[in-house]
């Protein structure tokens, strides 16, 4: 019996199988699993008119929790365990009487078949209503005792104590320049530098490894690597989206998770504020700034579309954002109906809704509200500019008080000249000059208007002030430009409270279909909202980084853990609800997640204690019979083993090539993009390529367009970022070989590759050169059978382009420019090709 | 089965897709000597589950929407009304993009007549198509919830308004795999020197793994992006570079046992083969003159429209675009390619600017798709090819029986966007043509007889295809997401099918 839908059936679902049973075989009830098969029946059908909402309550009967449906009632029980016939439940949802049947005719469809089966070998089996997993607080438990344990990293106690008990066990480290790879890819993002492995592979005991973590950690690189993926959280954009899709400013913001990841920001403060950054009692600049995160939801500015509607979609991804991204819960489904499998409900996701529905932005062109964020360089410009022209007034009010007397006597000479002949009243100057001085100002003498007349003297009358006045205009004129290039980035601001919007509730998700008016609150499955909280989005924030939150913590370890391992203990990083997997190693899971908390939510303790732990260390080496026992590496049978980012690839090629730009921030750039790829509407936006050295940035500042992202990271799996986007799917496919070979970018580093490797020992024999390139591009070096091969598509390759001087012209020097004089063409080309093939090495291509 | 275990599989088989690993360990360890390893997982062709009428699709899409009143849904009384007030009744409460107040009718200025044996009403711009009369289903009564055009793009082809979900040619290919090893499964081609307003949402892949997002190909340029070698590196010398590649990954592999890397190799290989097959099958000159012509198509033809600055202006009737990319679109399906998505810029007809005339501008734009329809739907006809070839057209909504009036000193006319009624019309395989499907009332404003969602027309291509449109499911956030949305609201409609 097949009660799910599901996908097309493959050729591999046999194999799937065979290799999961040992995991099914334990634990599986006796009943139907009530989070995969119950309580999407009772939502689909019951819990509208008897679950947590009072309000629509139909007979006070709650069938959202088991202690309600086990109650006893007037007209008897609502669910009997083991008894299905004596169970009203049961009764009503099997009665032929349409005025007794449940859902009643006029409400819904009775239950199908198989509804009825389920629920009935539910209440037979006992009607088990287990609380899931993820919504209970990790427990802080000890790692376990498990052979030497006193030596052993709690993490690895952990995972050997699961490996033992399918007969495996940790495997030894990985070779030192290997691991060593591996390591500054993670943290950082980027290869190790050769000396970096010369170093490592000389020591490669415990103290020097550590070392290296500590150096990598520092490394300003790393902020960078773990902005990166923040930034799919964060569906951060060049531009606004939709038809238009005009350019937004808002790079500060990507600095600002960069900076923090760097400073190692606590993550509950990074939460706070992001969220609330506007309304924090003390909040700065910066946290203002990082309130950027929730104004990366879409603008439309297509002709004809009524902003109160993208008002409303933007608030509604800023619910679904921020449960996905802190909770790991699609909070979506509810927009339109309650969740049919995590509790929350129709009526809470509208009261989640009301914490965001009070900013002040609107679906307008501008984006506004903006601020103005100045970057360090043009604050110190700034600071320097304010400094001179405090600097200069002070001058101009000395010469003013040394000169005080000239002033009296210029101002006492007008006013006898004015007397002298005869001037009374400033109605009666008719000329455009009096006494030698404009009419406006006689008249003001006249009028004792003094500070206009006073203001006269100096700016204009006394030469060395006037000459003062006009530096200082001149200055502030320059100060004025300077802060209109200030960059000016969307933030949250909410408005004031007599403008307060009221939060009604969408039925079917439609906001044209208002109903019951709700307020802010947060779904009462969870932990209580704290009553010294503000009921706002600070108040929100709070409570996603209470200690009491089940999810936050686990979400975020888990999700780093991911990013080392390339699968998180919780395979379904975006869903921890019902429909999630469950961890692979819940005990482990809540270890890292309590510790995280206890530890100041430090994202490089976590880091750190990954990276020193033996499992992240072990070989990645996989014969036959690992891959059998632990076909996909989900017991941390041996180290992990993925292809890198689209950003991590880019940015290799570009170090090793000696291209890469290390400018940290700064506006989005632009690298080599074939012509014809943008073509928005309604817009004549062009794509230039960035000058100098910002075309070779990391890949991290490459411009995203949201209808049309920069292809090479499209390929790769990259996000267009419209929506937040968890985790990346790693796909393997021809268009990224096609990418990879031939992309003028790869080219353009193979060039530079080559050109290096022909400098670094302008007499060097061959093989000299062959181990530079190849430790230099792989950090290891090459095996005596990988030179040879090598060596022969070399040889291969200098014979044809020293018959082909124009060949060989063109693959050494287009894109990257003219060869240096020393260099020959045809071996600068045989280099290149050797540089390409060498950049798409599956190992280049992979963390090892 | 029991069920925890059914569900279990269910689930983990989506995270094998999800994760693509297309070369999972055990699974392809076997298989993969050989590159046609690859195509025993996610791409391999799959037996559909109901059975199919349609092995392939071509779904002709006019960005912008063309007026339906001025091409296909004929409407005397309409013009009757010409210039009169439009009722009341028509304009209480509904929301419209632009238009403002109470707006005039606008009768079409084309004239109509009935064609082929069955007898259906087409318009003097589209004498070409007119002529496949009997091969076309027109469905006059489609509907959609989006006015707006890149939400109701979204909702068209990947049925959600949002972003993020899979395209229609994505679920295809999920659903179908591929039948070439050297050409990409879904293949978008764009006309009319714009890309649509959605852009390449409505070829991703969404929530499905990215090896069912559509390849854009372009005229312009490689064909697909990266295809050529670089410059100073000819065909020749790429095999050795890979050569030497595979070699060095074969070496690496002995050591590390990872399965992914034969995948890996296996994808350098196909990568290969698409240098070489791609090109080929995008060039249109190897075809024969009297195809050439049967299409209106011009090889080498650089359309005025390209990096104009409004290409709705520099539109020329006897632009080869839109045919090249038909008679490419054939290549293609020819090639074992599933699913072919052609769009075309400029049809949105506002009447607020030159390049926005029904009157003169619509004819321009018209006589740039007539005669290549013809072209496509005869050849595949005369090729055998349209019995299990589907086909069709269609823009994202319809356009206003008002006048859009904004500006009345103006000396264009247009009409404004229009969700409640328009034309969408499909042929081929699995359709039952000539016929005119469903009816408007008599101003073409509402829908008197058998409404048409967009949603249906979602579910008749699947159908057509041989997947169960209702139970064609992917799992992804909480929810087993379909074409067809999450509500069973989308039906077929038997007449409609052959």
């Amino acid at each position: 019996m097949n009660r799910f839908k599901s996908a097309p059936v493959f050729h591999a679902s046999a194999v799937i199988a065979l290799t999961l049973l040992p995991f099914i075989s334990r634990g599986v009830p006796e009943g139907p699993d009530f989070h995969q098969a119950v309580r999407s029946i009772l939502a689909k059908h019951c819990v509208e008119c008897h679950g947590p909402d009072e309000g629509s309550r139909k007979a006070g009967l709650r069938l959202d929790r088991r202690e309600f449906m086990t109650a006893e009632r007037r007209d008897g029980i609502a669910v009997v365990p083991g008894e299905p016939s004596s169970s009203l439940v049961f009764g009503r949802i099997t009665s032929k009487d349409p005025d007794d049947v449940m859902p009643p005719p006029d409400h819904g469809d009775p239950l199908g078949e198989e509804e009825i089966d389920i629920i009935h070998d539910w209440i037979k089996a006992g009607a088990e209503f287990p609380e899931h997993w993820a919504f209970v607080s990790p427990q802080r438990s000890l790692p376990p005792e498990i052979g030497e344990s006193q030596a052993m990293a709690p993490i690895d106690r952990f995972v050997e104590e699961r490996l033992v008990q399918t007969g495996l066990s940790l495997q030894p480290s990985e070779s030192p320049a290997v691991l060593l790879r591996r390591l500054a890819l993670d943290l950082t993002g980027l290869p190790p530098d050769p000396s970096h492995i010369s170093d490592f592979e000389a020591d490669h005991g415990e103290s020097n490894y550590r070392r290296w973590v500590e150096y990598y950690l520092s490394d300003p690189a790393f902020g960078e690597r773990w902005a990166t993926q923040w930034l799919d959280l964060a569906r951060f954009a060049d531009t606004k989206g939709f038809e238009k899709d005009l350019r937004r400013t808002v790079w500060r913001y990507r600095d600002w998770v960069i900076n923090a990841f760097n400073a190692d920001m606590p993550y509950d403060d990074f939460t706070r504020a992001q969220l609330a950054g506007d309304l924090l009692p003390h909040g700065s600049d910066q946290d203002l700034l990082a309130t950027a995160f929730h104004r990366n939801t879409m603008t439309n500015d297509e002709g004809g579309t009524d902003d109160e509607e993208w008002r409303i979609a933007a608030v509604k991804d800023r619910v679904d954002t921020t449960f996905q991204v802190w909770m790991g819960l699609t909070a979506g489904c509810a927009k339109c109906h309650s969740h049919k499998y995590d509790p929350i409900s129709h009526r809470e996701y509208y009261q989640l809704f009301a914490f965001f529905n009070q900013t002040q932005d609107n679906d307008r062109f501008d984006e506004s509200p903006k601020r103005p964020f100045p970057t360090a360089g043009q604050k110190i410009e700034e600071r320097t500019m304010e400094r001179s022209i405090d600097h200069l007034r002070d001058r101009l009010e000395a010469v003013r008080q040394q000169n005080r007397s000239a002033y009296e006597s210029w101002l006492d000479g007008i006013r006898q000249t004015l007397k002298r002949e005869g001037f009374e009243s400033a109605d009666a100057i008719v000329e455009e000059q009096v006494a030698g001085v404009p009419r406006e100002i006689a008249a003001a003498v006249l009028a004792g208007d003094i500070a206009t007349v006073a203001a006269f003297f100096w700016s204009t009358i006394h030469e060395p002030s006037a000459q003062l006045h006009r530096q200082i205009e001149e200055k502030e004129k320059k100060l004025a430009d300077l802060r209109k290039h200030f960059p000016m980035i969307p933030v949250l601001l909410d408005l004031p409270e007599k403008d307060h919007r009221v939060t009604r509730i969408h039925q079917r998700g439609n906001f044209l279909d208002q109903g019951e008016t709700v307020g802010p609150a947060t779904p009462e499955a969870f932990h209580q909202f704290d009553e010294s909280w503000p009921k706002n989005r600070l108040g929100l924030a709070e409570w996603i980084v209470s200690p009491r939150n089940p999810l936050t913590a686990r979400v975020q370890v888990n999700r780093v853990w991911a990013r080392f391992f390339g699968r998180g203990l919780v395979e379904t990083e975006e869903d921890f609800g019902t429909q999630g997997v469950p961890p692979s190693h819940p005990r482990l899971l809540d270890w890292l997640a309590a510790e995280f908390m206890a530890h100041d939510w430090s994202i490089k303790w976590l880091c750190r204690e990954i990276a020193t732990s033996r499992t992240y260390r072990q070989s990645a080496k996989a014969d036959e019979a690992l891959l059998n026992s632990d076909p996909e590496n989900r017991l941390l049978s041996r180290g992990p083993r993925f292809r890198l980012s689209g950003e991590a690839i880019r940015d290799s090629a570009l170090m090793v090539s000696g291209l890469l730009s290390r400018e940290i921030g700064g506006p989005s750039v632009f690298p080599h993009q074939p012509d014809g790829i943008w073509k928005p509407v309604y817009s004549q936006d062009k794509w230039v390529t960035s000058p100098g050295d910002g075309k070779w940035k990391r890949g991290l500042y490459t411009f995203i367009r949201r209808t049309s992202p920069y292809p090479a990271m499209l390929t790769f799996d990259g996000s267009s970022r419209e929506s937040c986007q968890i985790r990346r799917i790693r796909s393997n496919t021809p268009l990224q070989a096609l990418t990879t070979l031939n992309d003028p970018v790869y080219i353009e580093a193979a060039q530079a590759l080559a050109r290096n490797t022909l400098t670094h020992s302008l007499n060097g024999n061959g093989s000299e050169r062959i181990e530079w390139i190849f430790r230099r591009v792989v950090s290891r070096s090459p095996s005596p059978e990988e030179a040879a091969v090598i060596s022969e598509l070399l040889a291969r390759r200098l014979d044809y382009y020293q018959t082909d001087p124009d060949s060989a012209v063109r693959m050494a020097t287009d894109p990257l420019g003219p060869l240096p004089e020393n260099i020959n063409a045809a071996e600068a080309a045989a280099w290149t090709n050797v540089a390409n093939v060498l950049l798409n090495l599956d190992e280049f291509l992979n963390k090892p | 089965m029991n069920l925890p275990l059914e569900a279990l599989l269910n689930r983990t088989r989506r995270h094998f897709l999800r994760d693509c690993s297309i070369g999972l360990a055990g699974i392809a360890m076997n298989q993969l000597a050989g590159t046609s390893g690859l195509k025993a997982a996610a791409m391999s062709p799959r037996v559909p589950r109901i059975p199919a009428r349609a092995r392939r699709v071509i779904y002709l899409h006019m960005a912008g929407s063309p007026s339906q009143l001025d091409l296909f849904d004929y409407k005397p009384v309409l013009q009757q009304y010409d210039g009169k007030r439009c009722p009341d009744e028509f304009i209480e409460g509904k929301r419209f993009a632009f238009i403002k107040g109470v707006p005039n009718l606008l009768g079409s200025p084309f004239s109509f007549q009935r064609h082929g044996q069955s007898g259906g009403w087409f318009s003097e711009n589209v004498p070409w198509m007119a002529r496949c009369a009997d091969d076309i289903a027109m469905i006059r009564t489609v509907h959609t919830d989006q006015f707006n055009h890149a939400p109701a793009q979204l909702l068209m082809l990947t049925g959600s308004p949002q972003f993020g979900a899979a395209s229609v040619g994505s679920w295809a290919t999920y659903g179908l795999g591929t039948e070439t090893d050297n050409l990409p499964a879904f293949v978008v081609l764009a006309s009319g020197g714009k890309t649509p307003s959605a852009g390449k949402s409505l070829w991703s892949s969404g929530f499905l793994p990215t090896v069912y997002q559509g390849v854009q190909c372009r005229t312009e340029g490689d064909p697909v992006l990266y295809v050529s070698n670089p410059p100073g590196l000819d065909r020749y010398g790429r095999r050795q570079t890979l050569d030497a590649l595979n070699e060095l990954n074969r070496i690496r592999h002995e050591q590390t046992g990872d399965p992914e890397t034969l995948t890996r190799m296996a994808q350098y290989e196909m990568a290969f083969r698409m240098q070489m097959a791609v090109p080929e099958v995008m060039d249109i000159s190897r075809e024969p003159r009297h195809i050439l012509d049967l299409y209106g198509a011009r090889p080498g033809h650089v359309s005025s429209m390209e990096n104009a600055s409004d290409p709705r202006t520099a539109a020329r009737p006897d632009d080869a675009a839109f045919a090249n990319n038909c008679l490419l679109a054939r290549r293609l399906l020819e090639n074992g390619v599933r699913f072919v998505q052609l769009f075309d810029w400029g049809w949105d007809h506002h009447g607020v600017s030159p390049g926005e005339d029904i009157r003169n501008n619509l004819p321009v734009k018209c006589r740039q798709i007539d005669r290549a329809i013809y072209g496509l739907l005869t050849d595949l006809r005369q090729r055998g090819m349209l019995e299990d070839t589907l086909v069709v057209w269609g823009g994202e909504f319809g356009r206003t029986p008002m006048q859009q009036n904004n500006r009345p000193e103006l000396d264009y006319v247009g009409r404004d966007h229009h969700p409640f009624a328009f034309t969408m019309w499909m042929a081929g395989g699995g359709i039952r043509g000539g016929q005119a499907y469903g009816e408007t009332d008599e101003l073409g404003y509402f829908i008197d007889r058998n409404p048409v969602h967009v949603r249906d027309i979602q579910a008749t291509i699947l159908h057509c295809l041989g997947l169960d449109p209702f139970n064609f499911s992917f799992p992804f956030q909480g929810l087993d997401n379909r074409l067809i949305g999450p509500d069973d609201t989308a039906r077929l409609h038997p007449a409609l099918l052959s």
